[in-house]
């Protein structure tokens, strides 16, 4: 935590900019919220579960928007939630439409906007094609690269749109442009009957774009990778070689590498007890009902299994009378 | 000839002696009206007194015999009884006036009507004599004088003074009216079966009260416009198409024109004396325009083509009206009838309507006045039935007109309801995608407040209109405009969404008990998500549950519908729930709901695999958000919807005790529900709106509250670090300070010592 960077900054500087005021804050609000049922169990334990949290990701699930996306390691941490949620649903190979994956995320996030979800379908899919069906790979990745450098991504819409129209927009931001920055207008608007704009130029606005970005942006160096391999690219063109680069994943490491996204041993473990679990309870359960009917009640005699959270069982009524069967 | 009786007033020989003989006339039951000696007053008589019997003898015998056709065909004519005697007198052509003098004595004698000076046989036949143009007799003598074409008819003095006010030319093979002289006085005149054409040569019998046409070839009415003592006028059988000329004859009592080609009853508006008229066996198609016929009291219309009677209720004095054998097929072409207070006899068989089974009681139900119905006496006891049957027939239609009301009403609410729903689609489909351009969270967040808020504005007009009438039987059926309820079997059906406000009603046990699908129609699912604890409480027994247009879009919705009892199917329309179109949505259902062991879903039977295969899909999302959730968190989401359902229970219950019970199967059905799914709830848009406004709120003071603390701290800790910074030099400069005075120490010995000494 204490780096040495920290004392180029005042304190308050230096917490805001690493987000731990937002944190903080959130904690604050959290504890707001959930006064009653926290002041049961102790503030201190509040704040230590909170930031354990935080550290493990798990923080983000079913919270409201502008939390998930306040910080990179929300964005992060929603990323690697949903992959591990849905992993199933691209592993039995369905292809699903925008809208449901949208459904999707807004069962961890009820108020997600669809927007942006739009917008990283439009990265897999043509815009005449909206209504198609992607892969869960396709959609999880060009989403990652939505969601996480959603701020970038529109600085970077803005430049293309600049170099298409032949406007340089570095010449809005550095005063002094070059002469040859100048005579290359007329070649700039010569090949935009072709399609996209040429790399190199691109790359130089967009490393001019990350120096001075406040919001997160991929390693220059692997943007420069990316536009390296080719002359000319479009918008769309990019951001589909972003979102396949494995360095940018890994850079950004929410999600595993392409090949092992599937791959999710711990909780293909879990996954399976569930299943025989579930199994067990659909047979008891349908034995039950036809007792219970009879009654009118349903499994009101049982006796349920305490929870097993021994430091707080004895605190929590609610949680005392669910079963785990 | 037939007899001819003045009346009182006029001056001729022989009038008291009729007079005399008229007296038994007086006995409506004996008369006979037999319209060649029908007389001035016995004619009055008749029509005054009146004979029903006359009358039936009009529309009955004599159409029915119109076939047999001799002289009974006429309005007026003896009854077939004379035709017998008529028979044999035709074929003595030679004798026509003698023949014809007989039939009218047979017949009176038939009739036993004493009121008749029968002529005895000879004299007429010698009186008639001349009547054909090659007929010469002693009396009468037909020639032709001033006029070549038309034969002169005379008769001799001893004739004249004996009939002086009648004579007869019947069958006399006439083709023209001869011209008859010094006859002024002439009252009665027949010409009856003869070949005329037209009418002629009689304008100067001023004094003719009776004209008998009866059986020839006349195509216009026509000559008669000096006659305007005319009485009765007998056309009948002849070629008239159209009735005309007939508008000095003010005093006509009787018009005969059965038998004619008329198409149409007109110019005899003025003929306010006229009591009788005879149009049978025309060809008229309808009745209509019988405006000043006042003293109008039996209208003759047997075999037309008739199919609608009007006009009819204008007719003052009209009793007795025969339409027998025509095309009337609808009580509705007759309907002025029920509206005449003056008719008291009806005839209506050969008509279609006759056929049908409705027809003898609609026909005494509307017509209380009638006595006589197809010539037969109306009973009491017939009377009786047919109001009866008829209450019945006006029950039973009152009935199938309330149901088909009611059902319109249902289609038209509906119908009603679908477009409001469309309409109100239309304007929040446009909200979300106003709200896509947002870029942070707080756009969309107020963009649904406006949908909420334009939402509520069509809700009050809705509820404003609520019926409060409730119908708790099983059919219950309440129809409002905007929305509509009803229980159908086993089922309830609510559209629109102030249906919903029917679930606060006090729904009958029974009728709850027996509800065991709910149908939802053109309501917002969150709508519905409001009211799923009450729907709990009211209809205890509901296994499935129906959803049509209602706007579930996402799968989270389904979260909201574990906290029912039991679901045992569930049925979502693709129309108006665009969720049914997902991959996953079934297996979503099934994963969240599977503590229902649903049996089936969209009429699809589940079976193991589903359930198996939504586990896979599902189950780590279920895993995650039990068992990696922080403990705060948990308890929160939990906590929210037993909060929630607490503050359901206690706006449906109100104080009611059943609550608290109500409120331990909750905690039991909870404990059901798997733990790890509870953490899957739904918060309608509304909710989470308010919700995420209150987080904004706490955020704001949060954010404040962190930052002064933070600042605070930085400042401490600012001061801190100066003071760590400067305490060593601090600490230098003090030592120092110590070693410099302690330098001297015979000095600083003084120096202490006079402190002592100071101190003392």
């Amino acid at each position: 935590m204490l780096s040495p960077d920290r004392l180029a900054l005042p304190d308050y500087e230096y917490l805001a900019q690493r987000h731990v005021l937002t944190y903080m804050e959130d904690a604050v609000s959290q504890l707001l919220e959930n006064r009653e049922d926290i002041t049961q169990y102790g503030i201190a334990r509040f704040f230590t579960e909170y930031f354990n949290s935080v550290c493990q990701g798990t923080h983000i699930l079913f919270r409201e928007f502008s939390f998930i996306q306040a910080t990179p390691h929300n964005r992060a941490s929603f990323l690697r939630a949903f992959w591990r949620c849905f992993r199933t649903v691209g592993k039995n190979g369905d292809l699903l439409t925008m809208k449901e994956y949208h459904c999707l995320l807004q069962l961890l996030c009820p108020d997600f906007p669809l927007e942006l979800t739009q917008k990283a379908a439009r990265i897999v899919l043509m815009d005449d094609a909206m209504d198609c069906l992607m892969s869960f790979s396709d959609f999880l990745f060009a989403f990652q690269i939505q969601f996480y450098y959603s701020e970038f991504l529109e600085s970077v819409a803005a430049i293309y749109q600049d170099l298409l129209t032949g406007k340089n927009p570095n010449t809005v931001i550095v005063p002094t442009s070059s002469s040859g920055q100048h005579r290359q207008r007329p070649a700039l608007s010569e090949t935009s009957a072709l399609e996209g704009v040429e790399a190199s130029l691109f790359y130089q606005c967009l490393e001019n774009l990350c120096d001075r970005h406040k919001y997160s942006c991929p390693p220059p160096a692997l943007v420069k990778e990316v536009l390296s391999n080719v002359q000319r690219l479009t918008f769309y063109g990019f951001l589909v070689a972003l979102s396949k680069h494995h360095g940018i994943n890994q850079a950004l490491g929410a999600l595993p590498d392409k090949g092992d996204l599937m791959h999710d041993p711990a909780m293909d473990e879990e996954l399976e007890r569930l299943v025989v679990r579930s199994r067990l309870h659909r047979t008891s359960q349908k034995h039950r009902s036809h007792q219970a009917v009879a009654f009118g009640f349903r499994r009101s005699d049982k006796v349920e299994a305490l929870e097993s959270l021994p430091s707080t069982s004895t605190q929590m009524p609610y949680l005392c009378r669910e079963s785990r069967e | 000839m037939t007899p001819f009786v003045p009346p009182p007033g006029l001056s001729c020989g022989g009038s008291c002696h009729e007079d005399k003989a008229r007296t038994p006339t007086m006995i409506p039951g004996k008369y006979r009206t037999n319209p060649g000696r029908i007389t001035q007053s016995n004619f009055e008589l008749r029509l005054s007194k009146d004979s029903s019997f006359h009358n039936r003898l009009l529309q009955h015998d004599i159409e029915k015999n119109y076939s047999s056709r001799q002289g009974d065909g006429r309005v007026i004519s003896p009854s077939p009884r004379n035709k017998p005697s008529f028979v044999p007198s035709t074929t003595n052509m030679t004798d026509l006036c003698g023949l014809e003098l007989k039939s009218g004595a047979n017949s009176l004698s038939a009739f036993g009507d004493s009121s008749i000076q029968t002529p005895t046989k000879s004299r007429i036949r010698q009186g008639c004599h001349s009547a054909g143009p090659n007929v010469s007799g002693d009396h009468v003598y037909l020639g032709s004088s001033s006029m070549p074409a038309f034969p002169v008819l005379h008769r001799s003095n001893e004739e004249k003074i004996l009939y002086s006010d009648r004579l007869t030319l019947e069958r006399q093979k006439l083709t023209v009216c001869p011209v008859i002289d010094g006859e002024e006085h002439l009252r009665l005149l027949n010409f009856q079966h003869n070949f005329i054409t037209r009418i002629q040569n009689i304008s100067n019998l001023q004094n003719l009260i009776f004209l008998d046409l009866y059986d020839n070839q006349i195509e216009e009415i026509s000559g008669l416009s000096t006659l305007r003592s005319l009485r009765v006028l007998l056309l009948g059988k002849n070629r008239i198409k159209k009735i005309s000329n007939l508008d000095n004859l003010k005093s006509l009592d009787v018009l005969d024109l059965h038998g004619n080609q008329i198409s149409k009853i007109e110019n005899v508006s003025h003929l306010c004396d006229l009591r009788v008229l005879n149009l049978a066996r025309n060809f008229l198609n309808d009745v209509d325009d019988l405006n000043g016929l006042s003293s109008l009291t039996e209208l003759n219309l047997r075999h037309n083509q008739i199919t609608s009677v009007r006009d009819v209720d204008n007719l003052p004095c009209l009793q007795r009206l025969f339409l027998s054998y025509n095309s009337i097929s609808c009580f509705e072409d007759i309907l002025c009838l029920a509206d005449s207070t003056s008719l008291s006899d009806i005839t209506l068989d050969g008509n279609p309507i006759a056929q049908e089974s409705w027809y003898k009681h609609t026909i005494l139900q509307h017509m209380m006045q009638l006595r006589q119905l197809d010539m037969k006496r109306i009973t009491e006891e017939e009377r009786r039935m047919a109001s009866i049957v008829a209450r019945k027939e006006e029950e039973k239609k009152r009935e199938s007109h309330k149901q088909t009301l009611i059902k319109e009403k249902k289609r038209l609410t509906i119908c009603n309801v679908a477009r409001k729903w469309d309409m109100q689609q239309n304007r929040v489909a446009g909200g979300p995608s106003s709200s896509q351009d947002g870029k942070d969270s707080d756009v969309p967040s107020q963009d649904a407040c406006q949908m909420n808020g334009s939402g509520t504005c069509v809700y009050p007009e809705e509820t404003g209109s609520l019926d409060p009438v409730i119908t708790t039987a099983l059919q219950g059926l309440a129809v409002i405009e905007n929305h509509l309820v009803e229980v159908d079997g086993d089922t309830l059906f609510l559209y629109g969404s102030g249906a919903l406000e029917s679930l606060d009603r006090n729904w009958s046990v029974q009728t709850a008990g027996l509800v065991t699908t709910v149908s939802f129609t053109f309501i917002e699912f969150d709508e519905i998500v409001q009211v799923l604890p009450k729907l709990k409480i009211k209809f205890p027994n509901s296994l499935h549950l129906k959803f049509k247009e209602t706007n579930l879009v996402m799968l989270q919705q389904f979260n909201a519908l574990a906290q029912l009892r039991r679901i045992d199917q569930l049925t979502i329309d693709p129309q108006g729930n665009p969720v049914v179109n997902f991959t996953l949505w079934k297996y979503y259902v099934l994963f969240r709901l599977s503590h229902f062991s649903m049996q089936k879903i969209n009429g699809t039977e589940v079976t193991q695999n589903d359930m198996i295969m939504a586990e896979r899909l599902f189950g780590i999302l279920a895993h995650v958000a039990s068992s990696e959730l922080p403990q705060y968190r948990l308890l929160s989401l939990l906590g929210e919807v037993r909060k929630k359902q607490f503050r359901y229970l206690l706006e449906g219950k109100g104080k009611k005790s059943g609550g608290v019970s109500e409120e331990g199967n909750d905690s039991k059905r909870l404990c059901g529900e798997n733990t790890n799914r509870a953490t899957l709830n739904y918060t309608t848009r509304d909710f989470y709106t308010e919700k995420l406004e209150e987080i904004k709120e706490k955020k704001k003071f949060c954010k404040t509250y962190i930052q002064d603390l933070v600042k605070e701290a930085a400042e401490i800790n600012m001061k801190n670090e100066s003071l760590q910074k400067l305490w060593p030099q601090l600490f230098i400069e003090l030592v120092r300070d110590a070693v410099v005075e302690i330098r001297n120490k015979n000095s600083y010995m003084k120096l202490c010592l006079q402190r002592i000494t100071d101190t003392k």
